[in-house]
C-alpha cells in the first residue's frame, strides 16, 4: 500500500482535473459513484426490500421508545410487571386502548411494545453472537485446512445432524431459567453451523486469491491476512445471512416460547403473548393475531431485506 | 457409485458416535440428574439410591454411557420412566401417525411448490410470478404455531368444517369407506400447516434452479432444433431444474422434524412429533435421548440420500 506512490504513472491528471471534466461529461459522474452508492441504488430498486427496512426501522423505532410512547394510558408496569390501576379485561379497542386489554387488564399495546423489545433483542443479540462464533470457525476451518478444518467442521456436522429444534427444546426446558440472556445464549450457542459454513467456503476460495498472495509476500501476518484482506471480500454474504439468521431466530425464540421453554413470565415476547391469548382465540381474536402478526410482519421484513441485500451486495451482478 | 456410497457410509459411523455421545453428555448435565424424576419429597435416601441403582444411574458415567450404547446399537434404549415399556415399543407406536403426516405433508408440499415455481420462472417478472413470491415470502416468515393456530381456530372451531384435533374420531365407522374418510378428514389441517413453510422455501428452489436452466446451451440448442415450449420444458427443463429440488427436499428432513414437533403438539396429533414434547414435559430422558439419536440417524441418512441422488441424478457429478 505504501509503495502505491511509486508505481503510479506521472501521466495521470490531477484530482481537480478529474472532479473538472466530470461537472463537463455527466455521464462519467453517474458512474463515478462510490461503492456504498452503488449498494444502496440496488437495494432501493427493490421495492419489497426497502419496503421491509421501513416496517423495520418503524418497528425498532416503536420498541425503543415504548417507554415514551405508552407512559401515560399504560395500565401496568413493565418494568415491575404488575397492574397500576384496575381495569377491566377484555375491553375492546378505544382510544385509551388502542388494541384493547388482555384477560387481566393488561392494555395490549402496551404489552406489544414491551414484548417487540423482548423479541427483537432476542433476534438481534443471539444474530450477532451466532454470526461473531460462525465467522471465526468458518474462517479458522478454511484458512488453515488440514486438521483445524476436520476438527471444526466435524464439530460443525455433529450440531447439523441434530434437528435443531428439538435440540433446544431439550435443552431449554433443562437449561434455561427463562431470561433474555439464557434464551439468547441457546439459540446462539446451536445457531452459528450455516454461517460457519459458508465463511468456510468464502474463505477456501479467496485464500487462493492473487490479492492474498501478494500481501501474504510483503509479509502481512494470519490474523492480518484473514481479518483485513479475506474478511472483507467475504463482507457480502455474511451480512444477507446475518439478516436472514435475525428473522429465523425470532421464530426460534418464538417457537420455544410458545411451548412455555423460552421466556418466562414476568417477562413476556410476541410468542408468549400468543400463548397466552391462545385460550380467548375465538372470543378475543386480536389478543393472539396482534402479536402473532408481530412475528409475521417482522420476519418478513428481514427475509425481503436479506434478499434485496443479496442482490445489492453481489460484486458479479451486471450493473442495471 | 457404490464405493463412494460405502465410503459416506462408512464416515458416517464415526459421526453417529460422537452424536451419541453429545447427546448423552446434554442429558446428562441437565441440572438434578436424570433421576430427577423420581424426586418425591417422601422418599427416603435409601428409596432413591435403590431406584437409582435399578436404573443403573449409581454407575460411573463412562460405564453409563457404554452400557447405553451397546444397547442402542442391538435397538435397546432401556425402558421409559413414565410407563415403564421399553423405549423402543414407545416409539414404534407412534411412528405410523407420523409417517401418515410426514409423508402426505411432504407430497402437498411438492405437489404445489414444483408447479409454482415452474409457473414463477417461466412468467419472470410478471404479476403471476410477483404473487407467487410474496406469497412464498409470506410462508417462509410465518411461525409455524401462529398458523397453525389459526388454521385449528378459523376452519375447525369456528366454522366447523374439519375435526380440531386428533387422527380419528374414534367412533365405530358404518362402513370402511367412513373410516377412511374420517382419517383423510384428521389430516388435512396438520398437513397443510406442515407443508406451509416447506412449499414456499422448495417453489422458491424450484423457480430459482428453472431460472438457472432456462440459460442453459441445450435449451437454446433444443429450441432452435424445434422443440415446442411445453415439451422443451418438460423434458430437457424439468429433468434438470429437479436436481437441486430434491436434494433441497432431502436435507430439510431435520426442520421437518422440529416443525412436525410443533404442529404435532397443537394438533394432538398422536406421532413422534407430540410424543417428544410430553416425554421432555414429563422428563422421560431414555425416551429423548433414543429420539434425539435416531433423528440424527435419520438426518444422516436423509444427508447421504441427497447425496448420492444428486450422483444419480446427474451425471455430469462423478464421485471418486
Amino acid at each position: 500500500m505504501s509503495t502505491s506512490s511509486q508505481v503510479m504513472p506521472p501521466s495521470l491528471p490531477e484530482e481537480e482535473n478529474i472532479d473538472e471534466l466530470l461537472t463537463l461529461t455527466p455521464q462519467l459522474a453517474r458512474k463515478r459513484r462510490s461503492q456504498f452508492r452503488i449498494i444502496v441504488d440496488r437495494f432501493t430498486r427493490n421495492r419489497l426490500a426497502v419496503a421491509g427496512f421501513f416496517v423495520l426501522a418503524l418497528m425498532g423505532l416503536a420498541a425503543l421508545l415504548a417507554p415514551l410512547l405508552y407512559h401515560a394510558t399504560a395500565t401496568y408496569d413493565p418494568s415491575t410487571y404488575i397492574n397500576l390501576r384496575e381495569s377491566p379485561a377484555f375491553q375492546v379497542p378505544s382510544w385509551q386502548h388502542l388494541l384493547g386489554t388482555d384477560d387481566v387488564g393488561r392494555d395490549e399495546m402496551a404489552r406489544i411494545l414491551y414484548g417487540g423489545r423482548v423479541s427483537l433483542l432476542i433476534g438481534l443479540s443471539s444474530m450477532f453472537m451466532a454470526i461473531f462464533v460462525g465467522v471465526t470457525i468458518g474462517a479458522l476451518a478454511g484458512y488453515f485446512g488440514g486438521i483445524v478444518d476436520n476438527l471444526l467442521m466435524r464439530v460443525t456436522d455433529i450440531i447439523l445432524a441434530i434437528p435443531l429444534y428439538l435440540l433446544l427444546f431439550v435443552l431449554s426446558a433443562s437449561f434455561s431459567n427463562g431470561s433474555i440472556f439464557s434464551v439468547v445464549l441457546l439459540i446462539a450457542l446451536f445457531g452459528w453451523t450455516y454461517t460457519a459454513r459458508l465463511v468456510r467456503s468464502e474463505f477456501l476460495a479467496l485464500k487462493e486469491r492473487e490479492f492474498v498472495m501478494a500481501a501474504r509476500t510483503l509479509g502481512a501476518s494470519n490474523l492480518r491476512l484473514m481479518v483485513r484482506h479475506i474478511l472483507p471480500n467475504a463482507a457480502g454474504p455474511i451480512i444477507v445471512s446475518a439478516t436472514l439468521l435475525v428473522g429465523a431466530n425470532i421464530i426460534t425464540e418464538s417457537i420455544l416460547s410458545f411451548f412455555g421453554f423460552g421466556i418466562q413470565v414476568p417477562l413476556a415476547s410476541w410468542g408468549t403473548m400468543v400463548s397466552d391469548a391462545k385460550d380467548y382465540f375465538l372470543t378475543h381474536p386480536i389478543l393472539a393475531l396482534s402479536p402473532g402478526i408481530c412475528i409475521l410482519l417482522v420476519v418478513l421484513s428481514f427475509n425481503l431485506m436479506g434478499d434485496g441485500l443479496r442482490d445489492a451486495l453481489d460484486p458479479y451482478l451486471t450493473e442495471r | 457409485m457404490g464405493r463412494y456410497i460405502i465410503r459416506r457410509l462408512l464416515q458416517a459411523i464415526p459421526l453417529l458416535f460422537l452424536v451419541s455421545i453429545v447427546v448423552f453428555s446434554l442429558i446428562h448435565l441437565i441440572p438434578g440428574g436424570a433421576e430427577a424424576v423420581f424426586l418425591n419429597p417422601r422418599l427416603s435416601g435409601a428409596a432413591r439410591a435403590a431406584i437409582a441403582h435399578n436404573l443403573g444411574l449409581d454407575q460411573p458415567i463412562v460405564v453409563q454411557y457404554l452400557l447405553w450404547i451397546k444397547g442402542a446399537i442391538t435397538g435397546n434404549f432401556g425402558n421409559s420412566f413414565v410407563d415403564g415399556q421399553t423405549v423402543i415399543s414407545d416409539v414404534s407406536a407412534r411412528v405410523g401417525p407420523t409417517v401418515e403426516l410426514f409423508g402426505s405433508a411432504l407430497i402437498f408440499a411438492l405437489i404445489l411448490a414444483i408447479p409454482l415455481g415452474i409457473t414463477s420462472a417461466v412468467r419472470q417478472y410478471s404479476i403471476v410470478d410477483y404473487t407467487i413470491t410474496f406469497f412464498s415470502y409470506f410462508g417462509i416468515s410465518m411461525p409455524i404455531f401462529f398458523f397453525a393456530l389459526i388454521m385449528q381456530e378459523l376452519f375447525a372451531v369456528k366454522l366447523g368444517w374439519l375435526p380440531d384435533y386428533g387422527r380419528s374420531s374414534d367412533a365405530t365407522y358404518a362402513s370402511s369407506f367412513d373410516y377412511v374418510l374420517d382419517y383423510l378428514l384428521h389430516l388435512i389441517l396438520p398437513m397443510i400447516v406442515l407443508s406451509l413453510a416447506f412449499m414456499a422455501s422448495w417453489s422458491r428452489y424450484t423457480r430459482a434452479s428453472m431460472l438457472d436452466v432456462k440459460r442453459q446451451d441445450y435449451m437454446r440448442t433444443a429450441q432452435s432444433k424445434g422443440v415446442g415450449p411445453i415439451p422443451i420444458l418438460a423434458r430437457h427443463g424439468l429433468r434438470n431444474a429437479l436436481i437441486p429440488v430434491l436434494t433441497v427436499v432431502a436435507l430439510d428432513f431435520g426442520a421437518i422434524a422440529g416443525g412436525a414437533a410443533v404442529t404435532e403438539t397443537i394438533f394432538a396429533w398422536p406421532g413422534l412429533g407430540s410424543f417428544f414434547i410430553e416425554s421432555l414435559t414429563g422428563r422421560d430422558y431414555p425416551v429423548l435421548m433414543a429420539m434425539l439419536l435416531m433423528s440424527a440417524v435419520v438426518v444422516i441418512f436423509f444427508n447421504l440420500v441427497a447425496d448420492v441422488l444428486y450422483g444419480v441424478l446427474d451425471p455430469r457429478i462423478r464421485y471418486n
